[in-house]
């Protein structure tokens, strides 16, 4: 570790952020009002925090004025990942045919043109019962599926594109509020970037997780390391004794490119904050490099173009 | 440059076949090979040359000039490029085409876009009774595609179409998506008796819905709005021309049937 590297009295780790390949798509939920739409694409992104227990990492990408959607209603963009095609595949039929279908007045559309296509509507309109319908509009198939508000729109089919998953960072802070301000206003700066959602509650994961366990059945467990009820009882601890808080943002995207945009933007809005908000050092969780193709050098995403 | 543009002489006395005459097929032959290529009138088999004067152009389309109304299967099975005619065409115009562009400045005769697959089709003019239909004995009309008429349209058309867009700027006779399989059909203007008469699935718009069909005996309202599918449809339609601009911004009632045959087509009355 090179001497420590200071913006605004933020620490920032020469380290970086390791991240895998994972397949991505995204979906245009739209509703009757914003509401529906929200609670259809809330729904579906529910319980989508990380793929070692959900089966893929899921949020709402950004909001979408009706002037922005296929049908001319107000909408959210929905990005979802999974480490494999086919299990994108099995979480997208699943989430939208039991958050999308069943919400009232939603209908749902790709929000990716090119890649392989996977269903979105071409199995679920056999929930219509041989009522189903089949609507091909300027080249592209819609399903109408008879529900009891109506009927049911869902475009047959969207496309899986290649993503990138478990960009991160560790926001290091002196207190719980702190920590809570510094996440938030990271976080809400990555929400202003297209191409990436943070999964987690808020985008926000206190749970930090190391690769194995004491106990032979778990794959991952807490990362004692960056845990602060832990410092001087681990001997490897990473904290000082002012730090008291550590936060973790996970980010998905659809690029290299866009986590990196994502992790420097965050990084940003931290150190706007500053040593004297309580944000003290920014780390970054890897595996030594091995694992993920992808790296993300924290020094390297400030670069020329950071803050002093 | 790759294009051609085949002026007629003057009008044959006998109906001429011109299929087999696509972009494709002129492609790399020289002026002498074109003029020579047969073509079926009556029950000979004549030269291009005694019907047309063959010239070479400055674009890539296939250009015809002249009234070709006594000229069939322009475009016939034509699966790809443009061409274009500066009259009228005969029957079967487009007929079996999969793809390209043909545009015909006049009017088309019987059978227009029949059995159709894909491309687009533009009759300037009128088009005749059967278009966008099914040849005789066949079960299937247009399977894919769009063909626009901006003129009125002849009877039964749309007759057993089963895919596509096929839209009709003016009138259109009676028997309107007679036997419609699935695909969608737009009107203008008015329209004859008995649209939708045997329609299995699909959707028939009509833009100017004061001028209702009055029989709808085999069709029931729907209690329900398909506003989205509205939506979807109505902003496609806008870009294709004046009668439809605005069609997403409309109230509409819709008519499903036809009861005799399954019901699941519609018709869409815009108000």
């Amino acid at each position: 570790m090179s001497a420590p590297w200071q913006r605004n009295g933020v620490i920032v780790d020469d380290s970086f952020a390791e991240a895998f390949p994972m397949k991505a798509t995204r979906i245009l939920i739209t509703g009757h009002t914003r509401e529906w739409a929200r609670h259809a694409a809330v729904a579906a992104t529910g319980l989508a925090t990380s793929v070692i227990g959900c089966g893929c990492e899921a949020g709402i990408e950004r909001e979408l004025a009706p002037a922005q959607t296929p049908d001319g209603r107000p909408g959210f963009a929905v990005l979802l990942f999974a480490m494999s095609g086919k299990e994108l595949a099995k979480q997208l039929e699943r989430r939208v045919g039991q958050c999308v279908l069943t919400c009232p007045t939603t209908a749902v559309f790709s929000g990716i043109d090119d890649g392989e296509a996977i269903a979105l509507g071409r199995n679920l309109r056999f929930f219509g019962d041989g009522w189903q319908i089949s609507k091909l509009i300027d080249g592209v198939r819609y399903w109408r599926v008879p529900v009891m508000d109506g009927e049911f729109v869902a475009q047959e089919s969207t496309a899986v594109v290649k993503g990138v998953g478990g960009g991160n960072l560790l926001l290091l802070c002196r207190d719980t509020d702190s920590a809570l301000a510094v996440a938030t206003a990271a976080v809400r700066a990555m929400q202003a970037l297209p191409n990436v959602v943070m999964p987690f509650p808020g985008g926000v994961v206190r749970s930090g997780s190391k690769v194995g366990s004491k106990y032979a059945a778990l794959s991952a467990s807490t990362n004692d390391s960056f845990c602060p009820s832990l410092f001087g009882l681990v001997a490897h601890s990473e904290l000082t004794p002012e730090t008291r808080c550590v936060m973790e943002i996970v980010i998905d995207g659809l690029s290299e490119a866009d986590v990196g945009a994502a992790m420097r933007a965050g990084m940003h809005a931290g150190i706007a904050i500053g040593a004297a908000g309580g944000l003290l050092r920014i780390a970054a969780g890897n595996y030594g490099g091995k694992l993920g193709p992808f790296h993300f050098h924290l020094h390297k995403l400030l670069g020329d173009g950071g803050p002093p | 440059m790759s294009g051609w543009r085949l002026t007629l002489r003057q009008l044959p006395v006998l109906r001429v076949d011109l299929r087999g005459i696509t972009p494709a097929a002129l492609a790399g032959l020289s002026t002498a090979e074109v003029e020579r290529l047969p073509l079926g009138c009556g029950n000979a088999s004549l030269p291009l040359a005694e019907f047309f004067a063959v010239a070479r152009h400055g674009d890539d389309a296939l250009a015809f000039d002249g009234d070709l109304s006594r000229f069939d299967r322009l475009g016939w099975q034509m699966a790809g490029g443009r061409i274009q005619v500066e009259g009228s065409v005969g029957h079967y115009a487009g007929g079996c085409m999969s793809a390209g562009e043909l545009v015909v400045k006049g009017h088309a005769g019987l059978l227009a876009a029949c059995e159709m697959a894909g491309g687009t089709l533009t009759i300037e003019g009128n088009a005749d009774d059967f278009a966008a239909g099914t040849l005789p004995g066949s079960m299937d009309g247009m399977r894919g595609g769009l063909l626009v008429v901006k003129g009125n349209a002849g009877t039964r058309f749309g007759d057993r179409m089963r895919r596509g867009t096929a839209l009709v700027f003016g009138d259109a006779g009676d028997f309107l998506a007679s036997r419609l399989v699935a695909g969608t059909i737009a009107v203008g203007g008015r329209v004859g008796a008995h649209a939708g008469y045997g329609m299995r699935r699909g959707s028939v718009i009509f833009a100017n819905a004061e001028l209702l069909p009055t029989q709808l005996a085999t069709f029931v309202p729907a209690l329900a709005s398909a506003d989205v599918f509205w939506q979807l449809l109505a902003r496609d339609l806008a870009g294709r021309g004046a009668p439809f601009a605005g069609l997403a911004s409309r109230p509409t009632e819709r008519y499903l049937g036809d009861l005799g045959a399954g019901g699941k087509g519609e018709l869409i009355f815009v108000r």
